[in-house]
């Protein structure tokens, strides 16, 4: 792992979330939660089931609006209605279940909801050549994956394409500055996750700040910069990757060591 | 990923006949089945079932179904729907004929009516789906009982006869030396239809929302104004074939086109669009009506009697879901034979179940002989 600077010393977060609680009912699914994100680092958040991971990014991808708190974007405070008004700022995520058309081919769920299209009399009609050129451009050049074939359905590619392919569809928005992935590798067998975190350091390198929740502390150390440790809807900590352990932040999951609670 | 390369090369240079032919599948499956109905008929009944005046007739009646044919693959495509079809032609037929015969409008304002009086009718059953959350296949069998009974109430029981020629060519004209105004209709739809579902966003959103409606909601598609759209196309070709359907018989009455939405759904359905969502093939669909209506005139040239069209239009939609649906299996380790798999616990329990029904009418067949008394005549 390179050696990682503190928060303090680094510039400005991309994303700076301050003071978000939420509640559903009567239900307290965040308090008082703070987060940020900066630009080239990867921020790895993790907690038991029930801690308020998706909770706390669903927020932050304007599927929730938060009960009370603030987001800031550059400083500039921000509103987030749905999740449109996230991506439109530059804020998407890769989901879980990965979003995907399994009848369509690669280029066309990664364009599915924003195609290219080209006019004829005035009719905006599909241009199919063009998406399947930019999907293999965006997978080879940003993201280093190369398909055997892009006439093929998605559902015949492997765990690892069907991702690559998810995560072009995030970043082909020019604008993107931050990307959550929720859970990438939990489906995936151990070469597949290698080829995710490969595809997450490439990201980093391209200065995107990445999101990343994960239950695999293995995981978590291999790619991360920063660990936020999540328990009952609170932060309890956030530390460095380069001087924690996996038995650190465990103990801070399940609540062992109460002094590790700096939030 | 080398590794991974050479191992999926592997897999396809050793793939099964099956997969080589799956992406054919669509086109291949209609059209052997329309092999062995012309075999069959060349054998059979080649005198009457080839004649010239013959192939007319069923391209004729082809035709009449193509244009719903194709807006069906949409909303099957989309996992829906739409049992309400027949009453559709059958309501905006009689509406065309109450605006042309009553009120004395000219012949081309009233087939523009039927096309957007269909089409508002699949804007209702669409927003009945959709707004009321009335699942598709209910809420379309409702509406089929809705329409047929506006029909009903308009026509009572008249049959509205002799109509101007517009109608009549729309239905069953020609073009001298070339093909059957309608077939030539139903051939534009298809091809329309084939353009709008692989270049648009009609198209695109219907395959990726039948394929997963979850996807399609979360990469921001508007899954319900789709679904819409796909009925409003399914109502306003179903207004166009009442058209058809009144030009070609130059009548029409409220019980008119009673079987159309089984018949157009067989067409699809055997055409390989699944109903399962997510696979359309507009070239299937086509090859589907043509099977479809081979197989219907093969049964009337053989004399049989016209009842059974139901039973086949039935029997053919089973077959040919079930046929789809094995052929598409992927994982055929671990079953050992057909024997094998019939004797599973669950099977036999099944089996016991049906020889007690069996068992069961057979003693009470015997009873009724048993304690028959004389008949008498049920007229």
């Amino acid at each position: 792992m390179n050696a990682v600077s503190a928060p303090e010393d680094l510039a400005v977060p991309v994303i700076r979330m301050r003071g978000i609680s939420k509640h559903f009912g009567g239900v307290t699914a965040l308090e008082n939660v703070d987060l940020d994100a900066y630009a080239g680092r990867v921020l790895a958040i993790v907690g038991d089931n029930g801690a308020g991971k998706s909770t706390l990014i669903k927020i932050l991808t304007g599927v929730h609006q938060p009960s009370s708190g603030t987001i800031t974007i550059d400083d500039e405070s921000l509103v987030l209605d749905n999740h449109s008004d996230a991506i439109a700022l530059g804020i998407d995520a890769v989901y879980q279940t990965l979003a995907l058309a399994d009848h369509l081919d690669p280029a066309a769920n990664m364009f599915l909801g924003s195609e290219l299209t080209r006019r004829f009399f005035g009719i905006p009609f599909l241009d199919n050549r063009k998406m399947r050129k930019e999907a293999e451009r965006v997978l080879d050049e940003r993201l280093g994956v190369k398909l055997r074939s892009m006439n093929v359905a998605a559902e015949s590619l492997s765990g690892g394409q069907r991702q690559a392919i998810a995560i072009a569809r995030a970043v082909y928005h020019s604008d993107l500055r931050v990307l959550v992935m929720d859970e990438p590798t939990a489906a995936l067998g151990p070469q597949e996750t290698a080829r995710t975190l490969k595809l997450i350091k490439v990201l980093r390198e391209e200065g995107l700040a990445i999101i990343l929740i994960s239950h695999s502390l293995d995981d978590v150390f291999e790619v991360a910069d920063q660990v936020q440790v999540m328990r009952r809807g609170r932060r309890v900590g956030v530390v460095n990757t380069a001087d924690s352990s996996s038995q650190e932040v465990l103990g801070m999951i399940v609540g062992a060591g109460a002094e590790g609670e700096t939030s | 990923m080398s590794t991974q390369e050479s191992t999926l090369a592997a897999v396809s240079a050793g793939r099964s006949w099956q997969e080589r032919l799956e992406p054919y599948l669509a086109i291949v499956g209609p059209l052997a089945m329309i092999a062995m109905i012309l075999a069959f008929m060349a054998v059979v009944e080649p005198a009457r079932y080839f004649r010239l005046s013959n192939l007319n007739i069923i391209l004729l009646e082809a035709a009449l179904y193509m244009p719903m044919a194709m807006a069906m693959t949409f909303v099957i495509t989309q996992r829906g729907i739409d049992l309400s079809i027949g009453s559709v032609a059958a309501l905006t037929g009689i509406i065309m004929a109450f605006a042309i015969k009553q009120y004395g409008f000219p012949a081309w304002v009233a087939v523009g009516m039927a096309l957007m009086i269909g089409g508002t009718f699949g804007l209702i059953n669409g927003l009945v789906i959709t707004r009321f959350k009335v699942p598709d296949l209910i809420g379309t069998l409702a509406m089929d009982l809705v329409y047929r009974g506006f029909a009903l109430v308009l026509a009572k029981g008249l049959v509205l006869a002799r109509f101007p020629d517009l109608i009549t060519d729309i239905g069953r004209g020609r073009i001298s030396g070339f093909l059957p105004i309608p077939v030539l209709i139903g051939l534009i739809t298809f091809i329309v239809g084939a353009i709008v579902l692989r270049k648009t966003w009609f198209g695109r959103y219907s395959i990726a929302i039948g394929s997963n409606p979850e996807s399609a909601e979360m990469t921001g598609i508007a899954v319900d104004r789709y679904k819409v759209y796909a009925y409003v196309l399914m109502g306003a070709m179903a207004g166009l074939a009442g058209v058809m359907l009144t030009g070609k018989l130059n009548a029409i009455q409220a019980t008119s086109a009673p079987y159309f939405n089984l018949h157009v759904i067989a067409a699809v359905v055997v055409g390989g669009t699944s109903l399962f969502g997510g696979r359309a093939y507009m070239l299937g669909s086509l090859a589907g009506v043509l099977l479809l209506s081979l197989m219907i005139n093969a049964l009337v040239t053989l004399r049989i009697e016209f009842f059974w069209q139901s039973v086949a239009s039935g029997v053919v939609i089973i077959l040919s879901v079930g046929l789809y649906t094995w052929l598409q299996k992927k994982d055929r380790d671990g079953s050992k034979g057909v024997l094998a798999s019939l004797s599973t616990p669950d099977n036999r329990k099944l089996f016991k179940l049906a020889a007690v029904l069996i068992l069961g009418i057979v003693s009470l067949i015997v009873l009724g002989f048993v304690f028959a008394t004389t008949t008498t005549g049920s007229g």
